[in-house]
């Protein structure tokens, strides 16, 4: 994580996030997969064949792709349909848009409920006889029954969450690094997937991304960085207010 | 030459004359920012690198002077709610902390009787300027203690003129013993861990010796805490001479 200054000397601070050799895999369709929307299978960061058994090589050889260590599906639109074995780059986001990222927690391993779900506990002293951290009562004496959900000590972490509405400040094509406010779940250099933002405020803010993606091969020239308009940057002199 | 044996004497080779360069020898101990040395961790060594290729950029805009703890600094900030629409404060740098660019600086001076420390960031576009006003160091890395010291070792006058500095090799070390306020302070330091040489303990002999018992001598042969940075330094050194170059 890193700080980023605004034009008028606010501080934010931004998470980079590093598109590492990402390609399409598979096209399902919308019949096929039994889903409202068609499905895109997408996969990101090259690992050594030996670590998937010979079952699961038959995707990357199809796209004639190295293999990859996580596999997503996005679901897609129909005009948004992408070659399979074509690869994705950072310049897919631009700066101004509003993402979701999603990723494993960090694991904490068994823990007890005053970590996990917050619980107060008991006092430290006054007569409490081996009572300091336990959830207490679970129950009422009428339901006589323990609900279904009802919080106790468990593994904690290490599950799927996602941080909605993501601002994209700044994208670097050379090194393919998108810079997204905020903080994001998961540990340092763990595997995260980017999405455009489902929230209803940040419906109408992409205005004109690239579409269906980012081609390299294509026309299109990008500088080496893009930034946000409203992003401070150093090759600027310092703020001065009017 | 006659030997003791009355052998002929053995070939001694002549003594290698040794070649002190003293142009690589400047550029090791030339003065590094440090907050451009990476922190231990398993972090992707891009991030820093990016991070790396930010502060030369500002530093290319902006000048960010040399300079350590124990140096008197004045930093001129752009404020929209003042008359001028800039700051200016004037104070000892008791401490620098942080990697990247989210390096700070601690700033203190006593104004009409209350002690003042302002946090800095040192890559902020806010700041319009900074010069520093005297340069030295003093025994310390960290001048905290300098808050239960008495005022006159904080106060310094906000329209202080800056001091000349005379060559361009060395900066004084002030070997000062600052004298202290009475007991409670914020931190006990006179233990150990603090490694303070910068006070004058008044305390009595008794006193100095229990906080003894707080020592912890295995610390300084503990190699897993061992963090060699001269190479890193060294091409940290490199990158910065070529950028700031172009």
């Amino acid at each position: 994580m890193m700080p980023i200054w605004t034009k008028s000397g606010e501080k934010h601070a931004v998470t980079l996030l590093k598109v590492q050799d990402c390609h399409v895999l598979r096209y399902v369709s919308k019949e096929e997969s039994g889903g409202k929307t068609a499905k895109l299978l997408v996969g990101g960061k090259n690992v050594s064949p030996f670590s998937k058994r010979e079952s699961a090589h038959e995707i990357f050889k199809e796209a004639g792709v190295p293999l990859k260590q996580k596999v997503t599906t996005f679901n897609v639109t129909d005009d948004a349909i992408i070659k399979p074995g074509t690869p994705l780059y950072a310049a897919h986001f631009r700066p101004g848009q509003f993402v979701d990222v999603t990723a494993k927690t960090i694991g904490k391993g068994f823990q007890g409920v005053m970590k996990r779900w917050g619980f107060k506990g008991q006092p430290a002293s006054h007569g409490q006889t081996k009572t300091h951290r336990r959830p207490g009562a679970i129950s009422t004496n009428k339901a006589s029954k323990v609900y279904r959900g009802t919080k106790m000590p468990g593994k904690m972490g290490n599950i799927y969450r996602t941080s909605f509405g993501l601002k994209v400040w700044r994208i670097n094509t050379k090194h393919d690094i998108i810079y997204v406010n905020g903080s994001v779940p998961g540990h340092t250099n763990c595997l995260v997937k980017v999405k455009d933002s489902k929230l209803p405020t940040y419906k109408d803010c992409n205005k004109n991304p690239p579409f269906p993606t980012f081609f390299a091969d294509g026309d299109e020239e990008l500088p080496e960085d893009l930034f946000d308009e409203e992003i401070f940057q150093f090759t600027d002199p310092s703020v001065t207010f009017a | 030459r006659v030997s003791s044996d009355g052998k002929p004497p053995k070939f001694q080779p002549p003594p290698k004359p040794v070649i002190i360069d003293k142009k690589t020898q400047k550029e090791e101990t030339r003065f590094l920012s440090p907050e451009f040395i990476p922190p231990r961790g398993r972090t992707d060594p891009l991030k820093y690198y990016m991070e790396r290729k930010d502060m030369i950029q500002r530093r290319k805009v902006f000048n960010i002077p040399e300079f350590y703890v124990g140096h008197v600094l004045a930093v001129t900030t752009a404020d929209p709610h003042a008359s001028d629409k800039s700051k200016r404060f004037v104070g000892i740098c008791i401490q620098r902390g942080g990697k990247g660019l989210g390096a700070t600086f601690v700033l203190r001076n006593v104004i009409e009787d209350q002690g003042v420390e302002i946090c800095y960031e040192l890559y902020s576009p806010r700041i319009q300027a900074l010069e520093v006003l005297k340069l030295e160091k003093r025994l310390d890395e960290n001048l905290m203690y300098l808050r239960d010291a008495l005022p006159e070792y904080s106060t310094f006058d906000v329209n202080m003129k800056p001091v000349p500095r005379m060559d361009h090799e060395e900066i004084p070390v002030n070997k000062l013993q600052v004298r202290m306020k009475p007991k409670p302070w914020s931190k006990r330091w006179e233990r150990p861990k603090y490694n303070i040489k910068g006070i004058k303990f008044e305390l009595p002999e008794h006193k100095m010796k229990a906080a003894e018992k707080w020592s912890q001598p295995w610390l300084e042969f503990d190699m897993l805490r061992e963090y060699d940075t001269s190479k890193i330094e060294a091409k940290i050194r490199k990158e910065l001479s070529e950028e700031l170059e172009k």
